[in-house]
């Protein structure tokens, strides 16, 4: 009896910790069931949500069970994916024991992030290249490494504490056009807004807008409805952020508004 | 000048890739395929003046080769996808459609959404017709590899 309960379990874990991760729902859906297949459960329900999963085995035997998971919007760990997708893998061809395959799901949930030193770098180096690409010059490539430096630090320090992610956008997004408008009105010849639209990369939803429509394609309404208000929203808060920066600084230099 | 651009999108994509924590071993070849997603998209562009349709051959062409890099490597395509379509998501769409809401240009507004819209869409479009080649080429290559 217990063990219809174990498998399920495994499942919806690997499951919810696929979905943090930032894979897609059909993907999270498909290795869910997948893996109650492999444990030779042959009556299942799963229904993924792209921020909770709904499951259940053996409705209509003795050990019957369901469970419910809330799985909140977090940042895309593409390492975890490529891991739990290797995991499902072993499973599915019946290579892995249960318990073992407990043991591997913990080792996958704990492969750590990119170290704060490096993500510094690349989140400079990414914002640099980026500046440059949407037709900036070298020179505001380097300063967008520099804002997308101090972005990132920023960042790191405010999401250490609980904050909401609207105030992380609005602050990350003002900082960084603080910054280059500062060091526009320095006197460097730099194009301030290819230096913003570079820095601001690391913020802007596009993943979230391509998911979400990918979502509607596939059928999954409801997944794509919130990934795309969750895209709106983070897309505005950068504006407001973005825009009160602007505003204030044509009142200070006495200009008319772009 | 597209060696230029091939490079700066490699390191570019390379970079978001490793902010995303992909793997240490997979970040060329993430890079790579968001490099040749943008050149592909850099010569559409030359051709015609339509950003839909470069995008959505960019995409078409970029899924292929995260399919191939992902039965080479064995690992899940989402891997290589999300990184290479870095360079081409309307980030800077979305931002300057929500930008010039808030500054009351209502036109620009508009015509900045629209072009987002028209860019998503084209980017999943291309996602799903790379897609629907079946997955027994991609198979077959992962033999190949061993």
């Amino acid at each position: 009896m217990a063990v219809t309960k174990e498998v399920l379990s495994l499942a919806v874990e690997t499951g919810d910790a696929l979905l943090r991760s930032g894979a897609e729902v059909y993907r999270v859906e498909d290795t869910v069931m997948h893996i109650l297949e492999a444990y030779e459960i042959e009556e299942y329900d799963v229904y993924v949500l792209s921020n909770g999963i709904f499951a259940s085995a053996n409705e209509n035997k003795e050990d019957a069970c369901s469970m419910i998971r809330h799985v909140p919007l977090g940042s895309i760990h593409l390492g975890r994916i490529a891991a739990l997708n290797q995991l499902s893998r072993e499973i599915c061809s019946h290579e892995c024991s249960l318990i073992d395959a407990w043991i591997r799901l913990e080792e996958c949930k704990n492969i750590p992030n990119t170290g704060r030193k490096s993500s510094l770098f690349f989140c400079g180096i990414g914002c640099g290249c980026f500046a440059y690409l949407f037709g900036g010059t070298p020179l505001d490539a380097l300063i967008a490494f520099f804002t997308g430096f101090f972005l990132k630090i920023l960042l790191l320090r405010i999401s250490a504490g609980k904050t909401s992610k609207f105030i992380v956008n609005i602050l990350g997004s003002a900082f960084v056009t603080f910054l280059s408008l500062l060091m526009h009105s320095l006197g460097l010849p730099i194009f301030y807004d290819k230096v913003i639209i570079g820095s601001i990369m690391p913020l802007v939803p596009g993943i979230a807008l391509t998911t979400s429509i990918r979502d509607f394609f596939n059928g999954d309404y409801l997944s794509g409805a919130i990934h795309m208000i969750d895209a709106i929203l983070t897309a505005f808060c950068i504006a407001v952020g973005v825009g009160t920066i602007m505003t204030v600084y044509h009142f200070l230099i006495g200009g008319v508004l772009l | 000048m597209m060696l230029v651009q091939f490079l700066v999108s490699l390191v570019a994509t390379l970079s978001f890739a490793a902010l995303f924590s992909a793997p240490k071993s997979e970040l060329f070849f993430c890079g790579l395929t968001g490099a040749i997603g943008w050149i592909v998209y850099l010569l559409f562009l030359n051709f015609n003046d339509s950003i839909t349709i470069a995008n959505l051959t960019a995409t078409f062409a970029l899924t292929v080769i995260s399919r191939t890099i992902a039965s080479l490597r064995k690992n899940p395509v989402t891997v290589y996808l999300i990184s290479g379509t870095f360079p081409l998501v309307p980030g800077a769409g979305i931002y300057y459609t929500s930008y010039y809401f808030i500054m009351n240009e209502m036109s620009q507004c508009s015509k900045y959404g629209m072009e987002t819209v028209k860019v998503a869409g084209a980017i999943v479009l291309g996602i799903i017709f790379g897609f629907a080649l079946p997955q027994v080429w991609f198979n077959a290559l992962g033999k190949k590899a061993g």
